[in-house]
């Protein structure tokens, strides 16, 4: 009956009145007392990036644990549909899961002989 | 339950590929158990066989593809003659990056001993002098190479981003690591990393959208639907398509260099390290038109007169927009990395007038393009890479300290001034490298430029040619004034760098003005090198920096005879070249 | 039809997504925002699987998901090593490069 671009065009506007709005009006109407909890960026109750004492030292292995579980959790998830047609795939699934899970292991191999896992 | 029966797989027609991400991954087991003094060695050897590997595969598929295209994983990848020789001059440009990457005249490479310490710290400097090196730039790199191979071949839009992802990656951490001026290159890095992120997550948005509209992401079924053939719920939405094709070309155009997406280009192509900067700036380029052009096309064949339109109208304004900063912003830059990126930029908008063709001619013209460009911009950067600065001290030519003594790259332009006295030969190739970019014939980018604008004119875009000639004429200028400097302007800091131990104390103020005022910047960048020599950083209020070349014949300096070779080849006798691209023009099976 | 609720959520989402990339300053926030792009995606890429009754979608999705986790590997280690440097994760302080 209309164009067919004006529902774009109304999604547009709507989601640009949603994201620019909320950001306007919270610096318009909102109350502006800032501290210094409410700047940082929320990180789980944590302190975003640790201050340390002399400013120099992180806990690195944070992030290296971090990066590794990302990693590491993330790829299993292609072996869900593998898992759930197992037998239908018979043969064939079962060399292509092992040799997705060998591919899996070389950058697991590489973090462990270069010292990735050595937390204690 | 039916049986399943497994998609065919042509694993010869996959070996290139293979090959290439196999050594990436061989590269990394050697990181994890070849003993550090052998690891350089090892993956040096095992990168450039595994490059020559695939070319030698490419070699052997090229008859077989000219004939029949090849089904290689289902339907989810075909292997067309196009591909093929996109995959042929990704891998040579390739190999000869890493060659540029594994040169160490100096001294050392162009790598950080640890990229992720803080630049100018103590584990740092603990780290350069036990001699550690960067080996995991070599599987990286081959990484990177494999995800280009596989982006400039595949008809699958998923397997399109998967290979944007793995090619991009690796050169985002590549980008962090340069051994010198630390902080650009993180600088770099970041930015390079943010922007890719955000465009290729744009590009899968696109692609959200086109398997909306067309139920599939398989681009010969997208091109159906575009033609009204389909037989998805949704193929009435034309804007779906309008609009994931425009997303998906942004990520495209973005890898390209393209102009409203090029701002990233100089930034990066400056902070990178040299040698990776000339491989991001030939192969991922290459890679991108590639697919571009495999994209565009495809769907092409299922545009309506006004859909085609549109796409024109945009392709014309991207590239005419592209040429116009690539050569006119490049004019005013001062810094010799800085000014070649602007010039790749223009050259991306060169390509871009091929591609509002649309068909077979506009294909080889950009394959020959590609391979002209690539040459010559992979020898230019080889030479920033070997043209250095180093401390004129008053024992410099003392013997065993010396190596020590060469710094990073000398960039600003001031330093190029009178280089052809210093290395008559080095200086010889560069300006034959800046003549091609220019288009003067008998080089391989007049022949180039020559075919990309006669695709234009054949395709009756003959006013995007006239453009493209002019930004041409105006780019002459300013590799000219490139060529005049170094080989007419005598240099400032001559006298120094002639007679070390008499000359510096007369040349020393004249010289110092000249050289280390424009330097100012990398001193602002690295403010925590503040010890001089010992530091790898470059902070060095009283020291003197003259301009040196490493001259004698490491791999880099083998790369420029290589690439100046080719140049004039493809220059002089270009029509064997030009045969191959004609006959690897066929773009769709 | 009830379905395209979830793609005008999707788009929703996605601009969300595209205006926090571009208007904020932290670049960890910064990199939220390209996250929430992804993740609006793969919600457009399951509704058009529902749609249109395959399973292309869903298994695009997974991939969507798998090339995230690793840009944010990534990318974490390159604003953590900015940060180690220069105490700060703001996009604006990163300008030398444009002088």
């Amino acid at each position: 009956m209309t164009n067919p671009y004006v529902p774009v065009l109304v999604l547009m506007a709507v989601a640009a009145v949603l994201a620019l709005g909320g950001v306007g009006a919270s610096a318009v109407i909102g109350p502006k007392r800032y501290n210094r909890a409410k700047l940082e960026a929320y990180e789980c109750g944590i302190m975003p990036t640790p201050h340390a004492v002399g400013g120099g030292r992180l806990p690195i292995k944070y992030y290296l644990v971090a990066m590794t579980f990302i990693v590491f959790d993330i790829e299993v998830v292609f072996l869900y549909p593998w898992a759930v047609n197992f037998a239908y795939l018979a043969a064939y699934g079962l060399i292509a899961a092992l040799t997705f899970l060998a591919l899996i292991t070389v950058p697991f191999v590489y973090e462990w002989r270069r010292g990735g896992f050595d937390w204690v | 339950m039916n049986d399943f029966v497994p998609p065919h797989i042509d694993w010869a027609a996959l070996s290139p590929i293979i090959v290439v991400l196999g050594a990436g991954i061989v590269g990394v087991l050697v990181e994890a158990f070849v003993p550090a003094r052998a690891r350089r060695t090892t993956q040096l050897v095992l990168s450039l066989g595994g490059l020559l590997g695939a070319l030698v595969a490419i070699g052997l598929l090229w008859d077989s593809v000219q004939s029949n295209v090849i089904l290689v994983v289902g339907d989810s990848f075909d292997l067309t003659p196009f591909g093929l020789a996109i995959q042929g001059i990704v891998v040579v440009l390739a190999f000869l990056s890493m060659l540029v990457i594994a040169d160490r005249s100096g001294g050392q490479d162009a790598f950080a001993p640890t990229a992720a310490a803080v630049p100018g710290s103590r584990y740092e400097e603990e780290a350069r002098r036990a001699g550690l090196q960067q080996t995991e730039v070599f599987p990286l790199a081959l990484f990177s190479t494999g995800g280009m191979m596989l982006f400039a071949a595949t008809d699958d839009l998923i397997i399109l981003f998967v290979a944007l992802e793995v090619l991009s990656l690796p050169l985002y951490v590549l980008s962090a690591t340069a051994r010198r001026r630390r902080l650009l290159s993180q600088e770099a890095a970041f930015k390079y990393f943010l922007l890719g992120a955000f465009t290729s997550a744009l590009t899968v948005f696109g692609i959200a959208l086109l398997y909306g509209f067309a139920g599939s992401v398989h681009l010969p079924v997208i091109a159906d639907a575009l033609a009204g053939r389909g037989d998805s719920p949704l193929a009435g939405l034309h804007v779906l398509a309008v609009a994931g094709i425009v997303l998906v070309c942004v990520g495209l155009l973005f890898k390209v260099g393209a102009a409203p997406f090029h701002t990233w280009t100089p930034d990066v192509y400056t902070g990178a390290p040299t040698p990776i900067t000339g491989f991001m700036a030939v192969c991922t380029k290459a890679a991108a038109f590639g697919a571009l052009v495999r994209v565009l096309f495809y769907l092409g064949q299922g545009f309506d007169a006004a859909t085609r339109h549109e796409v024109h109208v945009l392709l014309w304004t991207v590239a005419i927009a592209t040429m116009a900063i690539g050569t006119i912003v490049g004019v005013v830059q001062t810094d010799i990395k800085r000014l070649l990126a602007y010039s790749s930029i223009a050259h991306a908008g060169f390509v871009l007038v091929a591609l509002v063709a649309f068909d077979e001619v506009a294909t080889s013209a950009v394959l020959f393009y590609l391979l002209a460009y690539g040459l010559a911009t992979l020898g230019a950067f080889a030479v920033v890479s070997l043209v250095r600065e180093r401390i004129a001290t008053d024992d410099a030519g003392a013997g065993g300290t010396r190596d020590s003594l060469i710094l990073g790259e000398a960039t600003h332009l001031a330093q190029w001034a009178g280089l052809g006295r210093k290395a008559p030969w080095l200086t010889a190739a560069f300006v034959l490298f800046l003549l091609s970019m220019a288009g003067v014939p008998l080089t391989a980018g007049f022949v180039g430029k020559f075919a990309v604008f006669g695709a234009a004119i054949h395709a009756g875009a003959w006013p995007l040619a006239l453009i493209g000639g002019v930004a041409s004429a105006i780019s002459l200028f300013y590799y000219v004034r490139i060529i005049v400097l170094m080989v007419f302007t005598p240099a400032s800091d001559e006298a120094g760098d002639g007679v070390p131990a008499a000359g510096a104390g007369v040349a020393g103020p004249l010289g110092a003005a000249g050289v280390a005022e424009p330097r100012g910047a990398a001193d602002v960048a690295e403010p925590l090198g503040a010890a001089g020599v010992a530091t790898v950083t470059q902070a060095r209020p009283a020291t003197r920096a003259v301009v040196t070349v490493m001259t004698g014949w490491g791999p880099a300096a083998v790369v420029v005879a290589l690439c100046a070779i080719g140049v004039v080849l493809l220059g002089v006798v270009p029509s064997w070249v030009l045969d191959l691209a004609a006959g690897a023009a066929k773009f769709v099976p | 039809m009830a379905v395209t609720n979830y793609l005008i959520l999707a788009a929703i989402l996605f601009s969300i997504g595209a205006t926090t990339v571009l208007l904020r300053r932290n670049a960890i926030i910064v990199f939220m925002g390209i996250e929430l792009m992804l993740n609006a995606t793969n919600l457009a890429f399951v509704t058009f699987a529902r749609i249109h009754g395959d399973l292309t979608g869903q298994v695009l999705a997974f991939f969507v998901m798998v090339v995230a986790a690793a840009e944010v590997v990534v990318g974490l280690a390159i604003i953590v090593t900015i940060f180690r440097t220069r105490r700060s994760a703001s996009v604006d302080d990163v300008n030398l490069l444009s002088r």
